[in-house]
Formats: C-alpha cells, sequence, structure tokens
C-alpha cells in the first residue's frame, strides 16, 4: 500500500539533510516554496471573501458602482423572500438524502473490497472512477438525459422523466452526488485496513459472528475515519451546485425543486445580477455551514472512539 | 546547498511568480491572428439565424480583409447571463447582439459605445427614425435595432388542417382562441398550445387587449395581483382541461424552438417572436404558418411592433472603427440584407425593406406578409421596460410553476409574483 510507504519516505528525508543552517535563513526558503500558495490564497480567496462581505451590504448590479445598504440584504433574505426559504428547506432536504446514502454506500463498498482477494486494486479504480467524471458537465448532462422524458429511467420504471416531476428531481439530483462515492470509500478502505486483526481474531475467540464484530470492532474503530468523511461530505453538500444546475437545465425548476442554496445564490447574482445580495447569501451559508460543522465536533464526543485514549 | 543557489533560487522563483501576474495583465485588447484585426461578435438565435449570420460575417471579412470576426452564438436564457457576466468583467464582445430589456441597464453601466462618434462609418440616415430612437439612452444613440418584430400564434400547419378544425383568421379573441385550443385538443389528442400562463410576453398581450400595461411609465407595475390572478386562473384551467401543455412540458421552455412542445411535437401551437419562429420549419413537418395573438374581447389587439433586437459595441473594444463598420454592414449593406433576410426581423433600413421586401421566399415571406396583415392594426408599442424586467421574465416563469404543477393557487403565486416585482423594481 502507498499510504504504509509515505511514512517510511518522510522519515528518511530529515535524516539525510545536511547540517541545519540558521532558522531565520530556514524561514525565508519556506516562504518562498509556500509563495505560489500563499499568493493564491492571499489574491484568489481572502481578497474576494473580503470585497464579497463588502458587497453583501451594498446593493450592487454589476453595471453600476456599489451602494450602501446596510443589513438590507440579510432583512430582505429572512423576512421578505419566500424563494430564499424554499431554497433553505430544499439544501436541507438534500443535504439528509445525499449524505448518509452516499456515506453507506462507500462503507458497504469499502467493506467488500477490504474481504477481496483478487481484483481490489481494479475494482477500487473502477469505483472511484464516477468521482473523477461525475464533477464534468458532460456527465450531469448525460444524467439528466437518462432522468428525462423517454430516458432510461423512463423506459425502464415507465415513471415518466424525474427531472420534470417536483417530488423527483431533487432525488435525481442527489443521485449523481451518491455515485460519486469514490473520496469516501478510499479513505473507509484506508481506515478498515489500519483496524489491527488481533481484534478481529479475538472477538471470533470470544464467539462473535460477522455483524457482531462489524458492530463492536469495525464500528468504533472506524469511528473517526467515519466521523472524518461526514464532517467532509456534509461541508460539500451543503454547497452542491453542478449536479443541480446541470439536472435542472440551470433553472432549479421544476417548481423551484431542485432550487438549492448555491442555485439559488447564483440566480440571485449572475440571472437578476444583485451581486449584493447575493454576497449576503454566500456569507449566511459560510456561517451555517461553520455552525454545522462545530456541532458535529460537538456531537462527535459522545460517538468518536479514538484508539489511543482507549490506550490511555 | 552553497548560498549563492538559493538567492539564485529566490530570484527566479520571484521572476517565474511575476511572469504569472504579467501574463494574467496582458494579452487583452491585443490583436492576434497574423498582424489583422480581431473582432468578437455575439448573439443569440437559432441554427438558421446562426447559419445565415456565419454565411453573412465571411462575406464581411471578404470585404474587409484586415479583418477577422470569430463569433458566438447560444439560446437566449444562456446568453444573457453569459453577456451580463462578461459585461461586469470589462470583457464584452467588440459586437454584440442585445435585448430592448438589457438596452437601459447596459447603457447606463457604461458597457455601451456612444455610436454617434463612430457616424463616419455608420450611418443610420436610412433607418426608420421612430424605430431608431429606441436605440438611445438619454439621447445617446448605444445600440442599432436590427430588425421588427411582433408576436405571434405559430401552428403546425398539417395537423391542424388534418383535425378539421378551421384554420385561424385575420383576428381572434382570447375566448374564441381557448375554444380552439379545446376543440383542438379533442380532434389531436395533444394540447392545442403551449400553456402560455408562463410567459410574461403572453400575459402583456392580454393586459394590452384591456386597456392595460405591464408597466407604468414610472418603471412600476402596471397591473395588479387581481389581474394576474384572473390571468392565471384562465391559463390554469385551460390546462385542467388538456387544451394547453401540462407542466411537465411547460417547465422545459428555455427560450429555443427546440425545447417548445410544438417543437417537440407535443402541441399543435405555439406563441412566438415571428423571426424565431423559422426555427420550427426544421421540426415541424406539417409546415408551420403564423396566425395573429389573440385580443382583448372588444377586439383590442394585445400585440405590437417593436424592436425585435437590437446591435451594440463594447465600450471597451480596441477597434471601435471596425465594430462600426461590421455593425454598418449588417443594417446597411444590400448583399447582407439579401443573406439574413427577416432571420432577425423585418429589416429597419427602409431603403432595403423596400428593395429586399418583394423578394424575400419561404419563411422571411411568411413573416413580412404576417406584419404586413397586421400594418396599421396595431397599437403603439410601450416603452423600453425597467431594468428589473429583465429578472422578472424568469420569476414569472417560477412562479407560473407553482400553479401549474398544483403547488399554490393562482392567487396565491400571483401575490408572490407580486411581492418579487416590487422589491426587484424598488432597486
Amino acid at each position: 500500500m502507498t499510504t504504509t510507504a509515505i511514512p517510511t519516505e518522510t522519515k528518511r528525508v530529515p535524516a539525510a539533510a545536511p547540517k541545519r543552517r540558521p532558522k531565520r535563513e530556514r524561514e525565508g526558503a519556506a516562504w518562498v516554496f509556500l509563495s505560489p500558495w500563499v499568493l493564491g490564497a492571499i489574491v484568489l480567496t481572502l481578497l474576494p471573501m473580503a470585497v464579497s462581505l463588502y458587497l453583501s451590504f451594498t446593493d450592487y448590479d454589476l453595471f453600476n458602482p456599489p451602494k450602501w445598504v446596510g443589513l438590507r440584504n440579510y432583512v430582505q433574505m429572512f423576512t421578505e423572500d419566500p424563494r430564499y426559504w424554499r431554497s433553505v428547506v430544499t439544501t436541507v432536504t438534500y443535504v439528509v438524502i445525499a449524505v448518509p446514502l452516499q456515506l453507506a454506500l462507500a462503507l458497504v463498498v469499502a467493506l467488500a473490497l477490504k474481504g477481496m482477494k483478487r481484483g481490489k486494486a481494479f475494482y477500487r479504480s473502477a469505483f472511484y472512477a464516477p468521482s473523477l467524471l461525475g464533477a464534468s458537465m458532460s456527465i450531469a448532462l448525460v444524467w439528466r438525459a437518462v432522468f428525462n422524458d423517454g430516458g432510461t429511467v423512463d423506459n425502464l420504471l415507465g415513471t415518466g422523466g424525474w427531472v420534470n416531476k417536483p417530488g423527483w428531481s431533487l432525488l435525481a439530483v442527489a443521485l449523481l452526488t451518491v455515485w460519486q462515492f469514490g473520496a469516501p470509500m478510499v479513505i473507509f478502505l484506508a481506515g478498515l485496513q489500519q483496524i489491527p486483526a488481533e481484534l478481529y481474531e479475538a472477538a471470533a475467540v470470544d464467539g462473535a459472528g460477522k455483524w457482531r464484530q462489524f458492530l463492536s470492532v469495525t464500528v468504533p474503530m472506524l469511528s473517526p475515519v467515519l466521523f472524518f468523511n461526514l464532517v467532509l461530505q456534509t461541508i460539500q453538500a451543503f454547497q452542491v451546485f453542478t449536479p443541480a444546475f446541470a439536472v435542472s437545465a440551470g433553472k432549479g425548476g421544476p417548481a423551484d425543486s431542485t432550487l438549492v442554496y448555491t442555485m439559488y445564490l447564483y440566480d440571485r447574482g449572475f440571472v437578476a445580477s444583485h451581486m449584493g445580495y447575493a454576497s449576503a447569501m454566500a456569507w449566511v451559508l459560510l456561517l451555517v455551514i461553520g455552525v454545522v460543522t462545530a456541532v458535529l465536533f460537538r456531537t462527535s464526543r459522545s460517538w468518536v472512539f479514538y484508539a489511543s485514549e482507549g490506550d490511555r | 546547498m552553497p548560498r549563492h543557489r538559493t538567492t539564485g533560487f529566490c530570484a527566479s522563483a520571484a521572476a517565474l511568480a511575476l511572469c504569472a501576474v504579467l501574463a494574467g495583465c496582458g494579452g487583452s485588447g491585443e490583436s492576434a491572428g497574423g498582424g489583422k484585426v480581431v473582432l468578437r461578435y455575439t448573439w443569440w438565435g437559432n441554427p438558421d439565424r446562426a447559419e445565415r449570420t456565419e454565411q453573412a460575417v465571411a462575406l464581411f471579412e471578404k470585404q474587409h480583409p484586415d479583418v477577422d470576426v470569430t463569433t458566438s452564438f447560444s439560446g437566449y436564457d444562456a446568453y444573457k447571463q453569459k453577456l451580463a457576466t462578461q459585461a461586469a468583467g470589462g470583457d464584452a464582445p467588440d459586437v454584440m447582439q442585445l435585448d430592448y430589456r438589457q438596452i437601459d441597464q447596459y447603457a447606463s453601466g457604461g458597457v455601451l459605445l456612444d455610436l454617434a462618434k463612430q457616424k463616419s462609418v455608420l450611418r443610420t440616415s436610412e433607418i426608420d427614425q421612430g424605430l431608431l430612437a429606441t436605440g438611445r439612452v438619454d439621447d445617446v444613440q448605444y445600440a442599432i435595432p436590427q430588425g421588427r418584430g411582433t408576436e405571434t400564434v405559430a401552428y403546425d400547419v398539417g395537423t391542424w388542417k388534418k383535425s378539421g378544425v378551421p384554420l385561424p383568421g385575420k383576428s381572434w379573441t382570447w375566448s374564441q382562441w381557448a375554444d380552439t385550443m379545446r376543440a383542438l385538443a379533442k380532434k389531436t389528442g395533444k394540447p392545442g398550445a403551449t400553456d402560455p400562463g408562463q410567459s410574461e410576453d403572453a400575459f402583456e398581450v392580454w393586459l394590452r387587449g384591456q386597456g392595460k400595461t405591464l408597466y407604468t411609465e414610472d418603471g412600476g407595475l402596471g397591473f395588479t395581483a387581481d389581474d394576474l390572478t384572473r390571468w392565471w386562473t384562465f391559463t390554469d384551467k385551460l390546462r385542467r382541461e388538456g387544451a394547453v401543455s401540462p407542466a411537465e412540458q411547460t417547465t422545459q421552455l428555455d427560450g429555443s424552438v427546440e425545447n417548445t412542445p410544438l417543437g417537440r411535437g407535443t402541441s399543435v401551437t405555439d406563441a412566438n417572436w415571428d423571426a424565431p419562429a423559422s426555427g420550427f420549419l426544421a421540426l415541424v413537418k406539417g409546415g408551420v404558418a403564423l396566425a395573429p395573438m389573440p385580443s382583448g374581447e372588444d377586439g383590442t389587439p394585445g400585440q405590437y411592433f417593436k424592436p425585435s433586437m437590437f446591435v451594440g459595441v463594447s465600450a471597451n473594444t480596441a477597434h471601435p472603427k471596425e465594430a462600426a463598420q461590421l455593425v454598418d454592414f449588417l443594417i446597411n449593406d444590400r448583399q447582407a440584407a439579401k443573406i439574413l433576410g427577416a432571420s432577425r426581423g423585418i429589416p429597419v433600413n427602409e431603403t432595403i425593406r423596400a428593395e429586399i421586401g418583394p423578394q424575400l421566399k419561404d419563411f422571411d415571406k411568411t413573416i413580412a406578409d404576417f406584419q404586413a396583415s397586421l400594418e396599421g392594426k396595431l397599437k403603439d408599442p410601450p416603452q423600453a421596460p425597467p431594468a428589473g424586467d429583465n429578472a422578472l421574465q424568469s420569476t414569472f416563469q417560477r412562479d407560473y410553476d407553482q400553479v401549474s404543477y398544483e403547488r399554490m393557487s393562482p392567487r396565491e403565486a400571483a401575490e408572490n409574483y407580486i411581492t418579487e416585482a416590487k422589491a426587484e423594481l424598488r432597486s
């Protein structure tokens, strides 16, 4: 496994390094090597963020200079915009459907792969492929065709096109995300391989069956990895855009059923030219994701088990 | 590692980083392609318009060997989003097609060039003066109208004739239209029309037929929630009866003829603008003809002639003269007019209109005849819609989705729309 190879490599590097130079000079070199990243972070992330925070207190239509409006965007969002609240409900629904489904699938496949004797590398790559393809627009367009009137799903199930039914369209979007379970799967797989075999042997000696072993050994030992995946995927799910955009042909329809938060943000900013309002929405989203992540971390104390703690 | 090599490394790293920055800044406005002037020209439209525009552009390049025109086009919805982003980034195309709804915003935002400055190469003397004035904002000519258009009910001639329902005449009222759609649905087994409830344009025609307007002169709403409720109740009932398209079909509309029910072969008619209706020819086997939009119950016409689209030049263009030459060519060149026909509406250059008019053939002639049949009957067009209308057009369609999917009553959706419209127009 490549993962086990990395630590030995990092160990060798300091050993091979020549005698150390004064601290300040080493720091200078570090900054030089960091500079592409630091420059990128400042120019492409921090600066735009600062601008967007400023814009969120203005009325800005892209063409004319921004006009300061104080908290009006925020007030309008919370009190006068029914579509905003609909997009919030849609996004939460999406997160609640997509994240557990995706993690469950990733875990099941990782468990199956773990026990494989031959062809593991092939299947691992094969299951990972959708994650690489899924981000592309072309796949999302194919997805739309598959779930459209006269598409594959319509022909197989005779349900009509999901993308044109408000009750089903969000599920089609969620499935596109679930299908890209490769990244959490690889992480699960790595986590599974870290669990010492002795634990299973001991459990077997005590008379635990497969299911019992899964619940009492795998789940607690894997819980840090599970937690990591949960946080990461939740953050990503709140920001979902491409699948919803492509599957709904850029409209968030039908009847706003796939108008997730970032879609509505895009609509306000780029279709209706209210960049100030869109910026305010972006900041609210950032805060909400922050709060949700904090809550997840808080609850993690009661269910995530770190093996190192067990040793203490 | 010896010290001097580290310094050298630092310097080259810094140089590299600077190169990247400079590369990002350079290049804009420069002309590539072996010293030729390169112009970017963009428009929206159907494949027919694209083909003819490409031909016309090729002719322009032949006449101006030192100019290279790169073109791109898309459907209207995608076009207006892309253009807005480009314009905001100061990267608007040199020559761009614009809608009546965009002129005000783009002109006041400093995106467009004052075309009077290019008078020497851009002639406007032969353009209908009333029409030319629609391209002015605060007395500055920011854009030139490219054609005259009006709305129409485009219909599948073959299917309609087979149904045995009498063909549409020179005029009809909304209730006569509704009865006809019911009859067509009954005879053909498919809806008579695209559900007009989603269309702000159709709603405007209906409003004007009752002597009302979409917007007041000072840019406020010209109608009430009651008016909109009546309109959506009318179309909602027709949809429930199957006389107009079901929600699943209506929601797929995106401004292209391909995604209309008529274009898909699932309805008999579609209300559209006359020039883009030419796109139906390639999609509808039974042939396409044009009927007028329905009028008010007392015969008051709701439809009107308006500039179908404009062409403008970017204020940031590096080649204002060549860009103006291209505009002049598109509007005033006889050969170009022959190629373009009525693909952007009936030509605005009066000499060309008189000269080319009788020679128009195929669907161009259909459009010309249709417009001639309405000449003198229609009321004056409304003034250019306020900037917020650009966004309200899609809001209108979305709110109606809530009605056609039966998630809201016409009354609820109408009140929602009024709230949203007021917020939009206030800012």
